[in-house]
């Protein structure tokens, strides 16, 4: 097999130099034999991701165009209505607003948090360490929802003690029903969601900070450098990459948020933490925030989803610009 | 990497591997054949399907009996997640392993499941002899008939849905006794309030009012509403759901035009800003709810019948129970019996392969002496009235319920004078009644007039849509069918019509 198409004539060296030996090319199936294995053990998961992530997203585009409770199969053709009645929904755009609120606390937080943690617990002389970053590991492998239901008991259904905490102490001037106060909810699954997910972005940046040579330091330390200065001069520049990251993931996992608020509030008091995927999950399977008779509609949950997407994507581009921009901006002040 | 290190060479994981994996799906093929036979009857296996938790005692009374009485036909029940069990009930239609008998699910509506071919017409058995030992008016079109044939029967009689329970040693305890010892039950929203501001403030906030778990968000907040409101004035209530609560004296929701809805709603904030609602009872569950009231914590909450069961096995009976608190002495409307609502209890799936055997067990689950049984062990009142006589009922809070029958009067029902309002099934809205209650009770709905008018109006569109689609099919149904001008609502209906 040659390069050269039937009819064309590769034109001569001037130089004279001989003509390499042909490559051999070898054919699509040929190469996907040669790879075989690779393939066959990237198969199952393929599969999996096309059957439950790839499909249906296709599939739930065709169900926005349909009012349809998810019994037998989609014939009220709707059009654009669904997309209409979400945009014009102040119940999703409340949600919409809840799930940045939650991103953008807890995302900063809990960075903020995990850093000083990693910091501390990064430290050789520090005894027991390996103890203590179980203990904020442990959260992590915990299912939320079982978190939520035992938080959900400790504050509403083991008696009054956790409303009244602060009353004696004049921090609050009465007893707080934490879970449903509309002013306290959300900030106590925020709170839950910080210390939840804690331990992953904690090792994160233990990983990172453990990829910082230690002569770095050593070298500083005889410049006269102290902590302070290494932190912000060493530290932070070096984490850079890594904390980049790290906060791509964290924002990723917040606007996912679903079990936790399902689970402690159901998107309640009266839709004070509803977020979008507690909202769409109320949409296709009937529920919400104060009554279990709203219908399903699978179309219309969709539809929400469908939008959901696009704010996603649109954020998503937005941040990615954001970090690009930031990063040419340091190159250029650091030349 | 080496792979011939191991012992255990690619080839032979894979070969091994493949083979496990055939044995799983053989296994679950042949485990979802078990489940499929045993579903859909094999041999003269019946499944059957209910939510009945707390009434699985008497489930699985009816079942022994049956299986005595039918010697080979054997019932297996599954009792499902009430808040799933419309879901799972479509999804095993769609699977096709659907039981041969089940509860009738409230969704999709019992038009809607005849429509989807999911129901076995029952008139091969369900002849006119065995009809005539149900009550008059059990089997009309659109409630267990539809285009001529019998698809379900019933098992429960009307009652009024809610009641005001009282717990009548934290009443002892604030002073609300009658000269006689007995302990005074409010009636009166005055009264009702009175008594919350005794409890709250004797006992220096140990205990308060009233109390609820609305924490599992089953839009339990619309119960108070619904309980208070009747007794002022306001027939169509506050039952959260598609298409019900209209004042049918209208035929629309009298939310904003009908001053009893704001008038409790301004009472019930007054109540919050003074303390006497337990202060957690937002996020508290409602099973939580019910031991605390048991135990004393607060002296009054709302709630129904099924209350009364767990109470009854903890051994807690010292409360007392009353309905259509009013404003005023006598309640200016009621709670109406609905045999279209109530009606439909078991059917037969129109898979069985063993339909007569299902009939059988739909008959002696419906038949008076289960209704009886029904009653007597406190899970509610019989569609047979003589089932519901006192003689019998041990339990005092129970016998109370069962006298309240007298305050559920015969109301008019749409789909009796038009069938075929039958097939009208309109959306619910989003946020309905039970967040509204929820909203106000935050201070998040600050224009309680507003979000009153809004709420009535979303759903009289809702209505309207899904009647104008009923029609557009070729029927009758307009909006005017739910109209009945010459309703009062302090008379049965029939009585008022004769």
């Amino acid at each position: 097999m040659t390069l050269s198409a039937p009819g064309l004539r590769r034109r001569p060296d001037p130089a004279g130099t001989p003509e390499p030996a042909p490559v051999r090319r070898t054919g699509l199936r040929r190469r996907v034999r040669a790879a075989g294995w690779s393939y066959a053990y990237l198969a199952p998961m393929a599969v999996l991701v096309l059957a439950f992530v790839v499909y249906p997203i296709f599939a739930s585009l065709g169900y926005t165009f349909y009012q349809w409770n998810g019994i037998g199969s989609p014939s009220n053709f709707v059009g654009l209505a669904n997309f209409r009645q979400v945009l014009h929904d102040s119940i999703f755009w409340g949600a919409v607003e809840h799930t940045f609120v939650y991103a953008f606390v807890l995302v900063p937080v809990q960075l903020l948090i995990a850093l000083m943690l990693a910091l501390v617990l990064n430290n050789p002389r520090l005894r027991f360490r390996m103890f203590f970053r179980t203990v904020y590991f442990v959260p992590v492998v915990t299912s939320a929802a079982v978190v939520g239901v035992v938080m959900q008991l400790m504050l509403s259904n083991f008696g009054d003690a956790a409303g009244s905490l602060f009353a004696g102490t004049g921090l609050t001037g009465s007893h707080i029903d934490w879970l449903g106060d509309p002013h306290t909810a959300l900030a106590v699954v925020i709170a839950i969601g910080i210390w939840h997910t804690l331990g992953y972005n904690l090792v994160y940046f233990m990983a990172g900070l453990q990829t910082i040579p230690a002569e770095l330091y050593e070298a500083a330390r005889i410049d006269g450098a102290g902590p302070v200065r290494c932190f912000f001069s060493i530290t932070l520049p070096m984490l850079r990459q890594v904390g980049v990251v790290i906060v791509v993931l964290a924002f990723i996992g917040s606007f996912q948020v679903f079990d936790l608020v399902q689970v402690l509030t159901g998107g309640g008091p009266y839709f004070a933490t509803e977020v979008v995927n507690t909202y769409i999950y109320h949409l296709a399977f009937g529920g919400g925030s104060g009554s279990g008779a709203v219908q399903p509609d699978v179309g219309l949950a969709s539809a929400a989803s469908f939008l959901y997407g696009l704010l996603l994507i649109l954020f998503s581009a937005a941040q990615v610009l954001a970090l690009r921009r930031l990063g040419r901006r340091r190159a250029g002040s650091a030349l | 990497m080496q792979m011939t290190a191991s012992p255990l060479s690619r080839r032979t994981f894979l070969r091994g591997s493949a083979l496990a994996a055939g044995a799983v799906a053989a296994g679950g093929a042949l485990s979802a054949c078990g489940s499929s036979g045993s579903g859909s009857g094999s041999g003269s296996g019946l499944a059957y399907w209910d939510w009945y938790v707390t009434q699985a005692p008497w489930v699985d009374g009816e079942i022994s009996r049956f299986q005595k009485a039918h010697a080979g036909v054997t019932v297996k029940k599954t009792t499902q997640v009430s808040a799933k069990y419309a879901d799972l009930v479509a999804l095993a239609y769609r699977s096709g392993s659907t039981p041969d008998v089940f509860m009738v699910p409230q969704s999709p509506g019992l038009a809607e499941q005849v429509d989807r071919g999911w129901l076995l017409p029952l008139d091969q058995w369900a002849t006119a002899s065995w009809q005539s030992r149900f009550p008059a008016g059990t089997f009309i079109e659109g409630a267990n008939v539809f285009g001529g044939k019998v698809y379900s029967a019933p098992l429960k009689g009307s009652a009024p849905q809610y009641q005001l329970y009282i717990h009548n040693g934290v009443f002892r305890t604030a002073g609300l006794t009658n000269p006689d010892g007995s302990v005074k039950t409010p009636t009166t929203w005055d009264e009702v309030s009175a008594a919350a501001d005794a409890i709250t403030r004797k006992s220096g906030g140990k205990t308060y009012g009233f109390g609820f778990g609305n924490g599992d968000n089953m839009g339990l907040m619309a119960w108070w509403l619904d309980l208070f409101v009747r007794g002022a004035g306001a027939p169509g209530g506050a039952p959260s759901g598609s298409g019900t609560g209209l004042d049918l004296r209208v035929g629309r929701w009298t939310y904003a035009s009908d001053r009893s809805y704001a008038d409790f709603l301004d009472l019930m904030v007054q109540w919050k800003q003074r303390g006497y609602f337990y202060p957690d009872s937002l996020s508290l569950s409602d099973e939580a709810a019910r031991a605390f009231f048991e135990r004393g914590r607060f002296g009054m909450t709302v709630g129904g019948v099924w209350n009364q069961p767990e109470w009854t096995q903890h051994r807690f009976t010292d409360y007392s129970l009353v309905t259509l608190p009013s404003p005023g002495a006598t309640p200016k409307a009621f709670y109406y019996a609905d045999p279209v609502g109530t009606g439909a209890f078991a059917a037969v799936s129109a898979r069985t392969k063993h339909p007569q055997q299902a009939f059988q067990w739909v008959d002696a689950l419906t038949s008076p002496a289960a209704g009886r049984r029904w009653v007597q062990d406190l899970n509610g009142v019989s569609v047979y009235p003589a089932d519901n006589a006192p003689a019998g009922i041990d339990s005092k809070p129970f016998a109370a319920f069962v006298a309240m029958t007298a305050q559920e009067l015969t109301g008019p029902v749409p789909v009796i004078r038009n069938p075929d309002l039958a097939g009208v099934a309109p959306q619910a809205p989003k946020s309905d009644i039970g967040d509204l209650v929820t909203g106000v009770y935050t201070g998040q709905i600050k224009d309680l007039q507003s979000a009153l008018s809004s709420l009535a109006g979303e759903k009289e569109q809702l209505l309207s849509t899904a009647v104008a689609a009923v029609a557009k099919g070729g029927k009758k149904a307009a909006m005017t069918d739910y109209v009945f001008a010459d309703w009062d609502p302090t008379r049965p209906y029939t009585a008022a019509k004769a």
